[in-house]
């Protein structure tokens, strides 16, 4: 061993890295002969080939050079022969290694499949994360995230005001949709049978999924409710590494889940929530008489299986392919389940090659979309999957995982793909029949088929003076029309520095904001708007479709924006959304 | 109620959001560059107004164990004490941990609080220790306590049961 003294830092690194080995991760760590086998299975190194700091041993060697410098007599006595580091690491290296561990794996777990030795490098590489954000070293994204998740108890950090907020937006349009006082939203119902957790993804950017949810949940029958604690199925301890975090967001739940008196927990569509809430937060929270739990999609499954809701399949005719979520399949082993119950929800589904436990990652697992400055080599390692979506000819890829929807959409765009991303509930709630349906309440009349649509009010925008901004001449004048139609008042502007004066002058209700634009671009431009004076009050709307938006979502340089939609626009949403930011900013000043 | 009485003056432990909480003021976990960031401090912001945010720029920075003060917005509270704790197991933790404390006992005195609320300090993403947390803030907080002062009530805010079982425990051995 050298002469040169380890720093502090280290040496905390190297003591908690004791407290990690158990005999799984010794044999991850010893069993490795470098034969190579898994590297073509790496999406990096399939991006990549000829960089070897991509292929799955060379990430694993990091945490293996550690471990042999101070566990392994073989390191101490000939480090050169082990490949143990002869001297030991400096702070400086440790920015080296967060590059390794967070920007080059995405704890996909595909590489362990090919491996004749058993080894899993995903577990590794994040036991390597683990030791870095241990000692506070890790992207600036999850640092943000990690510290909602603690302290606000949801990776996004919705506030609990906001969250219930959304839900009694969601529940007041399902009674509307379907004209029946009793279909709401269940809050905080003890002794319901099922507790229905969700992705704070849901809440704040696609709440119509929580609607959906809702209206599968009615037309069943469900006794069901939402918590208004304990709610986020999602776990940033898996991807940072950190089983402390992991452990406090599971007991959440499953504390919440017992308190409430519930028979079991339905996790929505979320991969890495389901993985995390099912099997290792377990573990991690030392739970010894867990909840049940399942899956939303077995729930959805049961309710067509046993005959509880009816679905239309020829209501989703389009052509289908389905992208199998890292978590779900390779590591929860879910593989049939959601075929079967999308088989019996559309009419035309194509498998795409490779798939189940082989399937590819959409590359934004492990994390991925929350770091932004790794963006473009995930989304030149995402070529694999765009090929093999293309190949399939599919309009529609379906996902059960909401970190999959971010994925997919990114690299659909990127690689220019025509098709869309849509979720199992999306699916079984459009498929759903009605009519024939035994309802709770039965002398109500519900509409035959059911659209979830938000009721058109004449005019919901009228007195508010709304700020279009996009560089796109076509988007612009159709969201201006959409707005004027909605009784808006609205003033636009085509770049991000006419954005600003404009906002300044007018001091509009809302700016509907692109974040895409030549010039000063859309997250310059939300950043000096929010901390600029006269409009860091105005709230905003981003409407993108583009990867920058995570940025503004993770990084977090100033309060997030108070609504997203992607593009292409739908016109009632869009609307809906407005109104909806406006009616709670009221609400908040009053 | 898990308490522990100081001649006339009181330590006690509920589950609260400490942003939300109606005190004189409560102290906020943070960093040197005196940066709000996410967690509580988005909590802060989005409740408080950013006015809190601009007077921390002009503060400007908060070395580690020292506390700074501003107004609290449109919050229940009326101040917010800014106390920069030790972060992702710094050398020290103990020493500097407890000098935070008293930074932000001290600066509370200065405005006249009566009541002051603190969360774990650093329990979370910055990975303090909660045995050596605990252990540390409520000897702490009865010591200052025991001294005199205007502070007549200092509350712990931990909402989940990982942090409220050890200072649970803490406060009720010297109780
Ligand atoms: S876990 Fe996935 S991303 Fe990481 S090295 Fe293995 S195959 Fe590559
Ligand atoms: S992890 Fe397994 S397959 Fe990959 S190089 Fe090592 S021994 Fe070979």
């Amino acid at each position: 061993m050298a002469n040169q003294a380890k720093t502090h830092k280290i040496k905390m690194m190297e003591e908690q890295l004791a407290k990690k080995l158990n005999r799984q991760v010794v044999g991850s760590l010893v069993g490795c002969v470098h034969c190579g086998m898994c590297d073509e299975s790496c999406h990096y190194v399939l991006a990549f080939p000829d960089d070897h700091k991509m292929t799955p041993s060379y990430k694993a060697d990091q945490v293996r050079k550690l471990f042999k410098a101070n566990h392994d007599w073989t390191g101490s006595v000939f480090p050169w022969w082990v490949g143990a580091d002869k001297v030991p690491l400096s702070d400086d290296d440790l920015e080296t290694l967060k590059d390794i561990a967070f920007g080059t794996c995405t704890n996909c777990r595909r590489c362990t499949l090919s491996c004749p030795m058993g080894v899993d490098t995903a577990t590794l590489n994040r036991i390597m994360r683990g030791l870095l954000s241990h000692v506070g070293v890790m992207p600036e994204g999850v640092r943000v995230v990690s510290k909602d998740q603690w302290e606000i108890g949801n990776q996004m950090g919705v506030l609990k005001e906001d969250y219930i907020d959304t839900i009694e937006w969601m529940s007041e349009e399902l009674e509307e949709d379907l004209g029946h006082a009793e279909a709401t939203i269940p809050m905080e119902k003890k002794g319901a049978k099922i507790m229905y957790c969700i992705n704070p993804r849901e809440v704040k950017y696609d709440p119509r999924t929580i609607k959906e949810a809702a209206l599968i949940f009615w037309a069943a029958g469900e006794d069901w409710t939402m918590p208004d604690e304990g709610w986020d199925n999602t776990n940033f301890g898996l991807f940072s590494g950190d089983d402390g975090l992991g452990g406090a967001c599971a007991k959440r739940e499953y504390e919440k889940a017992r308190e409430l008196g519930v028979d079991k927990i339905v996790i929505s569509e979320c991969g890495h929530g389901f993985r995390s809430t099912r099997f290792e937060g377990v573990n991690w929270a030392g739970e010894s008489e867990p909840v049940p739990m399942e899956s939303s999609v077995m729930t959805m499954l049961n309710y067509v299986r046993e005959g509880k809701i009816k679905v239309d399949p020829t209501k989703n005719p389009e052509k289908m392919t389905f992208h199998d979520s890292c978590n779900n399949a390779r590591s929860g082993g879910f593989f049939e389940e959601p075929r079967e119950l999308l088989n019996l929800v559309a009419m035309d589904f194509q498998e795409m090659y490779p798939n189940r436990a082989e399937g590819f990652c959409c590359t934004g697992g492990g994390g991925a979309m929350s770091m932004s400055e790794y963006t473009p080599r995930r989304l030149e390692s995402a070529k694999i999957k765009a090929d093999q979506i293309r190949a399939t000819g599919a309009k529609v890829v379906v996902t059960s995982c909401h970190n999959c929807v971010d994925g997919l959409n990114d690299l659909i765009k990127h690689y220019k793909l025509d098709c869309e991303v849509k979720q199992l509930v999306n699916l079984v709630a459009n498929a759903l029949v009605l009519d024939e349906v035994e309802k709770p309440v039965e002398e109500v009349a519900v509409p035959e088929e059911i659209t979830v649509k938000p009721v058109a009010e004449a005019e919901p925008l009228a007195g508010r003076k709304i700020l279009v901004v996009d560089d796109e001449e076509d988007v612009r004048t159709f969201l201006i029309t959409v707005f004027e139609d909605a009784g808006a008042e609205v003033i636009s502007a085509a770049d991000g520095n006419e954005a600003i004066a404009m906002a300044r002058e007018h001091l509009p209700d809302l700016i509907s904001l692109d974040l895409s634009m030549p010039g000063k671009d859309g997250v310059e431009t939300f950043v000096e708007l929010r901390s600029t004076a006269e409009t860091e009050e105005i709230p905003v709307c981003v409407v993108t479709g583009h990867p920058e938006f995570r940025q503004v979502i993770y990084d977090r340089p100033v309060p997030p924006p108070e609504g997203y939609l992607g593009k292409p626009v739908d016109e009632d949403k869009l609307v809906a959304y407005a109104s909806h930011i406006l009616e709670h900013r009221n609400e908040k000043a009053n | 109620m898990v308490e522990r009485k100081i001649g006339d003056k009181n330590l006690r432990l509920v589950r609260e959001d400490i942003t939300e909480m109606e005190v004189d003021a409560f102290v906020f976990d943070i960093t040197e560059d005196v940066k709000l960031g996410s967690g509580f401090g988005a909590a802060i912001q989005q409740r408080g107004g950013i006015v809190i945010q601009k007077e921390l720029d002009e503060i400007g920075g908060c070395p580690t164990g020292e506390a700074v003060v501003t107004e609290a917005g449109i919050l229940k509270a009326d101040w917010i004490i800014h106390a920069n704790g030790p972060k992702f197991r710094e050398e020290d933790e103990e020493g500097k941990l407890r000098k935070t404390v008293q930074s932000a006992l001290a600066r509370a005195e200065e405005k006249g609080v009566k009541r002051l609320a603190f969360p774990p300090m650093g329990t979370g993403l910055y990975q303090v220790p909660l045995d050596l947390c605990s252990r540390v803030m409520v000897k702490t907080i009865s010591d200052h306590l025991a001294e005199g002062g205007t502070l007549e009530e200092v509350l712990i805010a931990a909402p989940d049961n990982r942090e409220f079982d050890p200072f649970k425990a803490q406060i009720q051995e010297g109780a």
